[in-house]
């Protein structure tokens, strides 16, 4: 391509400062904000310049909020646990499920094999308050309502299209030939799954599980509807804690800080799969 | 060398279980989602029955009235306008602006890789906590864009506060989190674009601006047609930045279709319009997503074909 | 050793008849050459008899026993792919050992039947790598390896020499004959390679368009080719195919080339006046003096070396091409007029409307039989 003025590449220089200026300040930001106290928050105008106190995220820890009004019990920390119990949890079922089916789906064209993936597809787009709301009375009659089962089973609904058309593609991906030699050879299907297309798949699962982990991380509306307050991941956790303590900025910040490090971390370590997996493996990175 | 398995000593009866076999590997998965399904056919029941949850004594069909309702209905026209304006103004911007920083982002060098990964944070912050955060930037107290604005003479600038400025607020949070979506994904189309058109065109003298209208949009057009589709979908359904910035208000300005049934469902207890509400959504994007996996099919198997 | 017999395979893709109502029988220990332009549906039959396909229609016998059903891990075939298809996580040693670790033998035993094959095929010294760092030969050679480790008795080969480079090629071409006679087994070869077919195969079956058009010994098929496709598809260069319309003459049949009489032998009045289509291999035609009898008289327009022979172009004078070959280094003429003499006991004759050969023989006995 063409070589660049000096004029255009200095005005191609502010817009990518801008650019990154806009996506990455409310990080640095609330970051920033988690190590102050109220009193260096409130000041205006504003500064960066304080002395950063660990005190919001000891609080968190603890659970124990001091407040001018004693002490406030706080249960972030178990918010967390949850977060990080349903993600895990959610994921490795969905594995287990959505794994299998993407190698029938990749291949064997068997009959329906395409309306039932598609079907499967659909629920990624369908509106979630659709199935959540009549869902409440089921779990209800059922006795799944706030418990880590039924919370598990619904976040299916995010994990199991993702794994099941990101790991499809990857199926696809290997050569056939190399899975009939390996029967050819002398294996039975499962002993083929189990050491050729496993194996070989294996950093594409590995993409879509971590894809899927933040994806159920970052729900929010499944636990809003059905999680009461002990079963509730971050996300749901972090605005009840606006709520309720108020005024103690420094601690919401801290909240968000350690609700969006792991999405963050995993995104980072994943970055490489992330344009294939958001696309649902429409387009490669 | 070892003996080898006699031909003719085969077990039979293997053909039944490599036709079964690919039915038995997705039906975990499938009756797992079957289960899902059952509400979806509740909530259609519920759309044609009067049913309060505070009454659960008057429940009773009345087929078509709660969607006849809404044509007397005025807030169920604001949810509309306020779901379609959201969804226009979110997904117009997040285009332009996305596809120009791809534009910006092209070339593959460090610095531009670097930008590129980093944009993919506020992608993969959880929204309703990215909503959370920019909440905290625009306290009217101590906000940081708050002090900006002042700073530019808007004293008492109000933000989500204020019925004027609510829905900017929420579209800037939105802008914000799915920008890196469409960004990442034109970024991915352009550098996949063959480099030979952009040579000869170079090389010829091609003045830029009919190099990036005649060559670059038309050859990135299936990405931006998936992209804006696939961002369009999950706009007109946005709940999570909208209910964690501000809960619909305020008053009903941010009433889009989801929050609407779900303050319907659980402050008004009114099942039978938040359901009629969801379904005349699901209808929407039923058939947004129809359009849409065309798209995405003929992409996924560029990408898969040039694997 | 086995036997294989299929029959009347039919297999569909869509609306696609791939292999259409196929049947070939593969005697014991027998080498049988599958030769065909691609899509001819030789690696769909391949795939069949390995069991990794499954037909539509007909069955698969191997070793006599009904295999239709039977999945491919019980078949005991042995099999290489065109694509090498190795196991790109596990090193040339495990790629091979393949074949032997499903039967449970012991490491020991494993071990020994590797390295023996492995130093068979010259690969003994890079069984650590992995499928990455191997050349293509070593790759090609592996993947030899992993069909030869089991001694099956059904040996199937698709075109196992297509992706290696032409010194490579030659020096398998001569090596796997041996080897696959070391071996023992009944051998199927897909190949698109004349001179491979020829080589290797006790048998060639002719495949096109999911039919086996003609199978006999590579001599067979070279001398009489049943079509006037198979005709073209064997021998380099390609075989003269001119338009003619044989006369009568007094001692039967002939068809003029440059006003010059071509005997036709063996065919009678019966063929008189019919559009046919004379084949003349370039290695049965030789340059000639103007004098000698029978000599047709052309222009020489170029001249080409084909490896270890020449071949040069020439036009009738109705400018019709004819390709001559001679042994690279005899002497021939460079450019204006010649003469060729055609050894006519060597032309072939087809029916020009459906492509078939005649036969003089058949033909010659019908006419006896007319005239008792």
């Amino acid at each position: 391509m063409e070589t660049m003025s000096p004029l255009e590449r200095l005005l191609r220089g502010i817009a990518l400062t801008l650019v990154v200026v806009f996506f990455m300040f409310p990080i640095v930001w609330i970051f920033l904000m988690s190590f102050q106290t109220n009193e260096t928050i409130l000041r205006i105008p504003p500064s960066v310049v304080f002395t950063p106190t660990l005190d919001n995220y000891a609080a968190l820890i603890t659970g124990k909020l001091q407040t001018a009004a004693g002490t406030l019990d706080i249960a972030f920390m178990r918010n967390l646990g949850n977060s990080v119990f349903l993600s895990v949890v959610s994921v490795a079922v969905a594995l287990l499920l959505g794994v299998p089916a993407a190698y029938a789906f990749a291949r064997h064209k068997f009959k329906g094999s395409e309306d039932i993936a598609f079907t499967l597809l659909s629920f990624r787009f369908a509106p979630p308050l659709l199935v959540l709301l009549p869902l409440t009375q089921y779990f209800q009659w059922l006795g799944l309502s706030n418990t880590y089962f039924g919370l598990i089973w619904v976040y299916q609904l995010i994990c199991l299209p993702l794994i099941l058309w990101i790991v499809r593609g990857y199926f696809e991906d290997i050569s056939a030939d190399v899975e009939y030699a390996y029967r050819i050879a002398g294996h039975s299907w499962f002993a083929t799954f189990r050491k050729i297309a496993l194996p070989l798949a294996g950093p594409g699962i590995a993409a879509a599980g971590l894809l899927a982990f933040i994806f159920a991380w970052n729900n929010f509306v499944f636990a809003l509807v059905l999680a009461s307050a002990d079963k509730q991941p971050v996300t749901v956790g972090a605005l009840a804690f606006v709520t309720a303590s108020g005024i103690q900025y420094g601690q919401i910040a801290a909240a968000i800080v350690l609700s969006i490090t792991p999405t963050l971390a995993l995104a980072l370590y994943a970055q490489r799969y992330l344009v294939e997996g958001l696309s649902l493996g429409a387009v490669k990175g | 060398m070892a003996s080898v398995t006699q031909p003719g000593t085969a077990p039979r009866g293997f053909r039944i279980s490599k036709r079964v076999l690919p039915y038995v590997l997705s039906l975990p998965a499938l009756l797992v989602c079957i289960g899902i399904l059952i509400p979806f056919f509740s909530a259609v029941l519920y759309s044609f029955q009067r049913y309060r949850l505070s009454q659960p004594w008057a429940r009773q069909f009345n087929w078509g009235e709660n969607y006849l309702n809404f044509f007397t209905d005025p807030g169920f026209w604001n949810t509309l306008r306020v779901s379609l304006l959201y969804a226009g103004t979110t997904v117009i911007l997040e285009l332009l602006l996305g596809l120009g920083i791809a534009l910006l982002l092209q070339r593959r060098s460090t610095v531009n890789n670097f930008i590129s990964i980093m944009l993919l944070l506020p992608l993969m912050t959880a929204p309703a906590l990215a909503a959370l955060m920019w909440k905290l930037m625009t306290n009217p107290g101590f906000g940081i864009l708050s002090y900006f604005a002042s700073l530019i003479g808007l004293e008492n600038f109000r933000w989500a506060s204020s019925p004027d400025t609510a829905l900017l607020t929420v579209v800037l949070v939105d802008i914000w989190v799915y920008t890196p979506f469409i960004m990442i994904l034109l970024l991915a189309g352009l550098r996949s674009l063959p480099t030979q058109p952009f040579e000869a065109a170079a090389l010829d003298g091609v003045p830029r601006t009919f190099v990036f209208f005649r060559i670059t949009l038309p050859m990135l057009t299936p990405y931006i047609l998936t992209a804006t589709l696939f961002r369009l979908l999950d706009s007109i359904q946005q709940f999570d930045i909208i209910y964690a910035m501000t809960q619909g208000g305020p008053g009903d300005t941010l009433t889009v279709f989801q929050v609407e049934a779900y303050l319907n469902f659980f402050q008004s207890t009114n099942v039978g319009r938040s359901a009629a509400l969801l379904i005349i959504l699901w209808a929407i994007t039923y058939t947004l997503s129809n359009v849409f996996i065309k798209n995405w099919l003929r992409l996924r198997e560029r990408a898969r074909g040039e694997a | 050793m086995t036997t294989l017999q299929l029959k009347n395979i039919v297999k569909r893709y869509k609306s696609q008849t791939v292999l259409d109502d196929l049947s070939l029988d593969v005697a014991d220990g027998e080498r049988l050459v599958l030769f065909g332009p691609s899509g001819a549906g030789k690696t769909v039959l391949l795939r069949l008899v390995a069991g990794v396909v499954d037909p539509d229609e007909g069955q698969v016998l191997i070793g006599g026993a009904d295999m239709t059903d039977v999945d491919a891990e019980y078949r005991g075939v042995g099999m290489a792919f065109q694509n090498f298809a190795l196991f790109p996580h596990m090193s040339a040693f495990d790629n091979i050992a393949s074949a032997l670790t499903a039967r449970r033998s012991s490491k020991e035993a494993i071990a020994a039947g590797v390295g023996k094959v492995a130093k068979l095929l010259k690969i003994d010294h890079v069984l650590t790598h992995h499928p990455k760092a191997l050349s293509n030969g070593q790759k090609q050679r592996t993947a030899l390896a992993r069909a030869l480790v089991g001694s099956p008795p059904l040996l199937l080969l698709d075109d196992p020499l297509r992706n290696v480079d032409a010194k490579l090629r030659f020096e398998m071409r001569l090596e796997l004959p041996r080897l696959l006679a070391a071996q023992g087994a009944t051998v199927i070869y897909v190949t698109q390679d004349y001179k491979e077919a020829m080589a290797l195969g006790d048998r060639i079956a002719v495949m096109f368009e999911g039919r086996i058009r003609q199978i006999g010994t590579p001599a067979d098929i070279y001398n009489t080719p049943a079509e006037i496709e198979i005709a073209r598809l064997f021998g380099d260069p390609t075989i003269n195919l001119l338009d003619v319309v044989p006369q009568r003459g007094p001692d039967g049949a002939f068809v003029e080339l440059s006003g010059v009489r071509l005997r036709l032998p063996g065919f009678g009045p019966e063929i008189v006046g019919k559009a046919c289509v004379l084949g003349i291999r370039p290695e049965s035609i030789a340059f000639t003096d103007a004098s000698a009898p029978g000599a047709i008289p052309v222009t020489v327009e170029a001249e080409t070396p084909l490896n270890e022979k020449t071949v040069t172009l020439t036009l009738t004078a109705r400018r019709r091409e004819i390709l001559v070959s001679r042994p690279a280094g005899t002497p021939g003429p460079q450019t204006g007029p010649a003469h060729l003499a055609v050894n006519s006991r060597a032309t072939l004759l087809f029916d020009k409307e459906n492509g078939r050969l005649m036969r003089p023989s058949e033909l010659a006995s019908k006419r006896n039989g007319e005239a008792a």
